[in-house]
């Protein structure tokens, strides 16, 4: 019975964030817009001087815009989860018979939708630019999952850094980094196009990996190990920032 | 009974407008002083820019009959810096504006024109910290200025002259939009394609042939190319037919003038408009 209480309270939350989405339309604009501009850009104004080794520069920069633009959705993930306990109404829903991880788990649903929407977009608008991706059913099924394991991953870890940073501010600080990540990674060049001392940063960072699958599954590159690699980061950052994100809710409110 | 003597107030002269725009300069720059997250713009913003150019994308980057890609980058970053002095006046102006500050100078015995003369000139100072800033991260890449005194020093006043053109546009962006949050998503709006599209960080010859024109035709193009030429960084602009970009000092000089004869008309009269409300 209560694993259906749980549910049903993280559903309202859901709902609630959604519905803030909905009004935010300037948020949600900027979340979806951002990374389809430099999509454009990175294709049609850098494209043609980078040497990437492929023929297409939009068959090599997809998978990393699409990355990009998760990074974006779970920013504001951390922004609305740190407006949250700033302004209060996390005290208020303290006093109501509902499970205390049913208000985080609402913000990264609604996260994970949000990013998925945008996402839907954002590889729309790379066929309309010339994106041809060579895989299979199984293979898009694959990647399409491995996406939503990213976007799940760093929702949780986004939230886990609103409770930690209590204001809005110092999580819109937080989304900085988040967003710094894949432009040190395989997504926009290669890694072995660095210079040696920023190889092994981007070479071993969570994102490459992430990067680097979704590239064999969608063009046929090598994947080598990326794959274990990136399920095991996405995975093990899931499961840590999970327990973490529910340790600080309850550490937090329970003040 | 004595008759009651009135003692006359002194009139108050009103102060010239090189001394209000003075005034109101030092204290657009006290701002600075006391909040010194303003200069984050043309301090850490391109300085990442610069990095992340120079080192992350620099590395797959060609540039058109060779040539180092960190001197062909500083000019463009230099540029990009000025462009930015346009939204940081639009947003200083707005919030002036937002909370009755320009309200409280039409009550003093000054020139309305000072608030606007002061607010370009702190604009120009900060964006002058940018290409200070800009020029010693490129000195730490490996960026040289390698023609003669006399063209660097011309570089430098035509970087300048832009800037004070597109800080007109600035003023016009900041009297006509309420809040400084519509201030920067329209700013962002035009200067995203203004410093992207354009041969900044990508010779345009590399671009699709439906763009090249829009990039070469670019005011920045221009700019960026004759601080290139006159600092002796990248390759000339011969691989270019452009017109612009084979006369790209010149360009400069009439953007400079042209953009200015456009949009300080349209400033001031938004202004005017904005601050009798």
């Amino acid at each position: 019975m209560s694993v259906a209480y749980a549910l049903a309270d993280s559903r309202v939350m859901v709902t609630r964030s959604l519905r803030h989405t909905v009004r935010n339309v300037d948020v949600m604009l900027t979340a979806v817009m951002l990374p389809v501009v430099l999509m454009l850009m990175f294709v049609y104004v850098f494209g043609g001087a980078m040497d990437t080794g492929t023929s297409e520069y939009v068959n090599y920069v997809v998978p990393g815009i699409i990355l990009l633009c998760a990074g974006f959705g779970a920013g504001s993930t951390a922004l609305s989860v740190a407006g949250d306990m700033e302004q209060g109404i996390i005290a208020r829903f303290k006093s109501m018979p509902i499970t205390s991880s049913a208000v985080v788990m609402g913000h990264v649903v609604a996260s994970v939708v949000r990013n998925l929407v945008a996402t839907a977009l954002v590889i729309g608008v790379a066929f309309a630019v010339g994106w041809r991706p060579d895989a299979t059913l199984v293979e898009w099924v694959a990647a399409l999952g491995l996406v939503v394991l990213f976007i799940l991953a760093i929702s949780w870890l986004s939230a886990a850094f609103g409770l930690l940073l209590k204001t809005v501010e110092a999580a819109n600080a937080f989304t900085f980094v988040l967003l710094f990540l894949p432009y040190v990674s395989s997504a926009f060049v290669p890694t072995n196009s660095m210079p040696s001392a920023l190889q092994g940063f981007a070479a071993h960072q969570p994102v490459t990996p992430v990067i680097e699958t979704l590239r064999g599954l969608w063009m046929g590159t090598p994947i080598d190990t990326n794959a274990w690699l990136a399920i095991a980061w996405c995975g093990g950052i899931l499961v840590l920032s999970y327990a973490w994100a529910i340790w600080l809710f309850r550490n937090r409110t329970s003040s | 009974m004595t008759a009651i003597q009135t003692e006359r107030r002194p009139q108050l002269a009103p102060a010239s407008l090189s001394r209000a725009s003075f005034a109101i300069t030092w204290r657009n720059l006290i701002h600075i002083k006391r909040q010194p997250e303003m200069l984050l713009d043309v301090t850490v913003q391109s300085v990442m820019f610069v990095l992340l150019f120079a080192y992350v994308f620099g590395g797959a980057i060609n540039v058109p009959g060779g040539g180092d890609y960190k001197e062909f980058l500083l000019p463009g970053i230099m540029v990009q810096t000025m462009i930015f002095s346009s939204a940081t006046v639009a947003i200083g102006l707005t919030n002036d504006l937002q909370k009755g500050i320009v309200d409280r100078f039409k009550s003093l015995p000054i020139s309305r024109s000072s608030v606007l003369v002061g607010r370009s000139i702190s604009s120009l100072i900060h964006a002058s910290i940018g290409i200070v800033v800009m020029g010693a991260t490129g000195l730490l890449v490996g960026w040289r200025i390698r023609e003669g005194v006399v063209d660097a020093v011309i570089a430098i006043a035509l970087l300048l002259l832009f800037g004070f053109a597109m800080i007109w546009l600035g003023i016009w962006v900041g009297s006509m939009m309420r809040t400084v949050e519509s201030v920067q998503g329209l700013m962002f709006t035009v200067m995203f394609p203004l410093t992207f599209v354009a041969n900044t960080f990508v010779p345009s010859q590399t671009m699709p042939d439906w763009l090249q024109p829009v990039a070469e035709w670019n005011p920045v193009s221009a700019l960026t190319q004759a601080c290139r030429e006159l600092w002796g960084n990248g390759p000339a602009a011969t691989t270019s037919d452009a017109w612009p970009l084979q006369h790209p000092v010149l360009m400069s000089v009439v953007w400079s003038i042209a953009l200015a004869a456009i949009f300080a008309p349209l400033a001031l009269a938004a202004f005017r408009r904005r601050s009798r409300d």
